[in-house]
């Protein structure tokens, strides 16, 4: 008997002499949001440090936030939560204070995106990319010029056919402009106000995606829906009847940043990581690939121009004022998060 | 081979120790956290509270998610019994060395991961997809149908996992089948449908008992199958759980979610071991 186990003792000594092998490489940790991040790029940042990435995905704000609040110690090192998580998990003391003296590249970042409320002088996070939230119509289906306005959305005709995100922010935004509120209002009557109507949208509503909205538009399951400018771009590259609209009462334009959870073990790397990020042939590489604008503003001009000249991806200063920024909302999160919840399970 | 008594005591520590690690030490967790109070900031505060039970029982739109989780995983378990049950009768009947063959054919998907297999579906069952394509090709129909995002495309995905769990039962119950005993019902007078209500159906209950159980209870919890398929509507009790835990962030109420499905469940596998007790024990006529 003893002896049949040898054979398994020795494989486990194996491993576990390759896993302390792999555990002397520097290594950092990262958890993006899905396709958000070039191949190429982590293995030039591998070449060039010799730090190891180990990276994982998320489709939403709230996954990534239920996940790093479990984790106390020895966690991801980078991740990349929109401008309101940054703020809420600012606040709960979920990240570390960025040290930027190892951030030089910071120099490279458009001042217009720096120093926001939701984040006072980047103490914890730098700009990664942006973009908006609009629509996208496939015009072999529907005419682009019948869709205008985030109203649209409500037409009978699309009854079963939509498809939005699945990101509370991004859903309430519509509702509250066609009323004419902020995207970021803490009013509570307001976002009633966006929530009664929003019940009236959900017989409407085929699916909700968040991790590639443009595939479901690729694969022709649906015609019309709520798009990431990015994604938006990448479906036309394959389908040039898929088109992105800037609706008229503004879209909604977000912010992603790069942050050190608390619990990160490899602050140091975190920050070679990110300063790296900030180099304008990376940004580059990062806008070719995905199609949303970069904070670096010297990338811009290594673009070629039908890239940095597509309204796309980057929208220009009037479609940018008629839009809003997403910002924090405070606690006011729990009253959206209730009014959510209420859509999600009642449709 | 004999195996001493350390061999023994170490492998029943293993599985206990396995057992108690990562099914029943889980499993008080969740009780504890169905009772206490959920918290914004660090995910549930140390009070006892009955709130999320109350909220589940009393708000509608909860009790709805499972009405239609039921109704759905109802569909799915006759739909594996009607197509499962003559499969697997006529794989009983077959020669031996076909059986094999029938059954391995029958298992080998199963060495894919589920979730690969629930993308796989999408391709099929796609505006775009192969089912749209061969039929439009085959001239049946004219504009493609739409079948993904419905509960058309869950039902599917869900069948297509769950049948072997019905097949397997049902194939070892009328394996051991005396038939015999149908043609003594067949030379005394019996038609072949009042053979088969009076004779066959009884003898193979238990087996289509098992079966119906197999496939229903999981089917509830499949909440990655109405994820993908079903567009991330929260068409599952399983969804709902998940959408608890990782997207409300109220762990209490996704706990006590669980803990009544678990109930539910249990519920269900009670009444089957008390019916196989009556039914299936006595009449065990089988070869």
């Amino acid at each position: 008997m003893k002896t049949r186990f040898k054979p398994l003792i020795i494989l486990a000594a194996v491993l576990l002499l390759a896993a302390l092998q792999a555990q002397a490489a520097e290594k950092i940790f990262i958890y993006n949001w899905t396709e958000y991040l070039p191949e190429s790029v982590l293995e030039q940042f591998t070449k060039e440090t010799g730090i190891e990435v180990v990276y994982t995905t998320y489709d939403s704000n709230e996954t990534m936030y239920a996940k790093l609040k479990l984790i106390k110690k020895d966690g991801y090192d980078v991740a990349v939560p929109s401008t309101y998580f940054v703020s809420k998990m600012g606040r709960e003391g979920m990240l570390m204070k960025l040290d930027h003296a190892l951030l030089p590249n910071m120099k490279n970042l458009d001042p217009e995106l720096l120093n926001k409320d939701y984040d006072p002088d980047n103490a914890y996070s730098i700009p990664y990319m942006w973009g908006s939230t609009g629509i996208a119509v496939n015009t072999d289906e529907i005419p682009k010029e019948q869709i205008t306005s985030w109203k649209d959305l409500w037409k009978p005709e699309f009854k079963g056919k939509l498809l939005l995100q699945d990101d509370l922010r991004e859903v309430f935004h519509m509702a509250l402009r066609i009323k004419g509120f902020s995207g970021n209002t803490t009013n509570p009557k307001e976002i009633e106000q966006a929530y009664l109507l929003l019940k009236d949208l959900m017989p409407n509503v085929l699916l909700f995606n968040s991790d590639s909205p443009r595939l479901p538009f690729l694969a022709g399951e649906v015609s019309i829906g709520m798009i990431w400018n990015g994604e938006a771009w990448m479906a036309r590259e394959e389908n040039p009847a898929i088109q992105y609209v800037y609706p008229k009462e503004g879209a909604s334009f977000w912010v992603d940043s790069f942050v050190i959870p608390q619990g990160a073990r490899n602050p140091k790397g975190a920050h070679a990581f990110i300063n790296f990020m900030m180099t304008p042939e990376v940004a580059k590489a990062c806008v070719e690939e995905y199609g949303y604008p970069t904070p670096v503003t010297p990338a811009i001009a290594l673009l070629d121009t039908d890239i940095s000249s597509s309204r796309t991806i980057f929208p220009d200063a009037g479609i940018i004022k008629q839009g809003e920024f997403q910002n924090d909302v405070g606690q006011a999160i729990e009253i959206y998060q209730k009014y959510w919840e209420k859509l999600r399970t009642s449709n | 081979m004999k195996i001493d008594s350390k061999t023994r005591f170490s492998i029943i520590v293993l599985i206990s120790g396995w057992f108690i690690l990562f099914g029943v030490i889980p499993l008080v967790l969740l009780v504890i956290t169905s009772f206490l109070t959920m918290d914004p900031a660090n995910l549930v505060r140390l009070s006892f509270s009955l709130k999320a039970y109350s909220q589940l029982l009393i708000d509608p739109s909860y009790i709805i998610v499972f009405i239609r989780s039921v109704k759905l995983a109802l569909i799915t378990t006759l739909l594996c019994l009607g197509l499962g049950y003559p499969f697997a009768w006529y794989t009983a009947r077959m020669p031996p060395r076909w059986r094999t063959s029938v059954l391995v054919l029958l298992m080998i998907p199963f060495w894919t991961n589920s979730l690969v297999r629930t993308y796989a579906m999408r391709m099929v069952l796609g505006t775009q997809g192969i089912l749209n394509k061969a039929l439009l090709s085959l001239g049946f129909i004219h504009t493609p149908l739409r079948i993904m995002y419905t509960d058309y495309a869950v039902v599917a995905g869900l069948f297509y996992l769950m049948l072997p769990f019905m097949v397997l039962p049902l194939y070892a119950t009328i394996e051991k089948l005396n038939f015999q005993l149908v043609e003594a019902a067949r030379d005394l007078g019996a038609g072949a449908a009042s053979a088969f209500i009076k004779v066959i159906f009884p003898l193979t209950l238990p087996g289509i008992m098992a079966g119906c159980v197999m496939v229903f209870v999981p089917t509830m919890g499949l909440f990655y199958v109405a994820s993908l398929l079903g567009g991330a509507r929260q068409l599952l009790v399983g969804n709902l759980i998940q959408q608890q835990f990782l997207n409300a962030r109220n762990w209490p109420l996704g706990s006590a979610t669980s803990i009544v499905l678990i109930i539910f469940m249990a519920v269900m596998l009670i009444g089957y071991g008390l019916l196989l007790r009556r039914f299936g024990r006595g009449k065990g006529i089988s070869g």
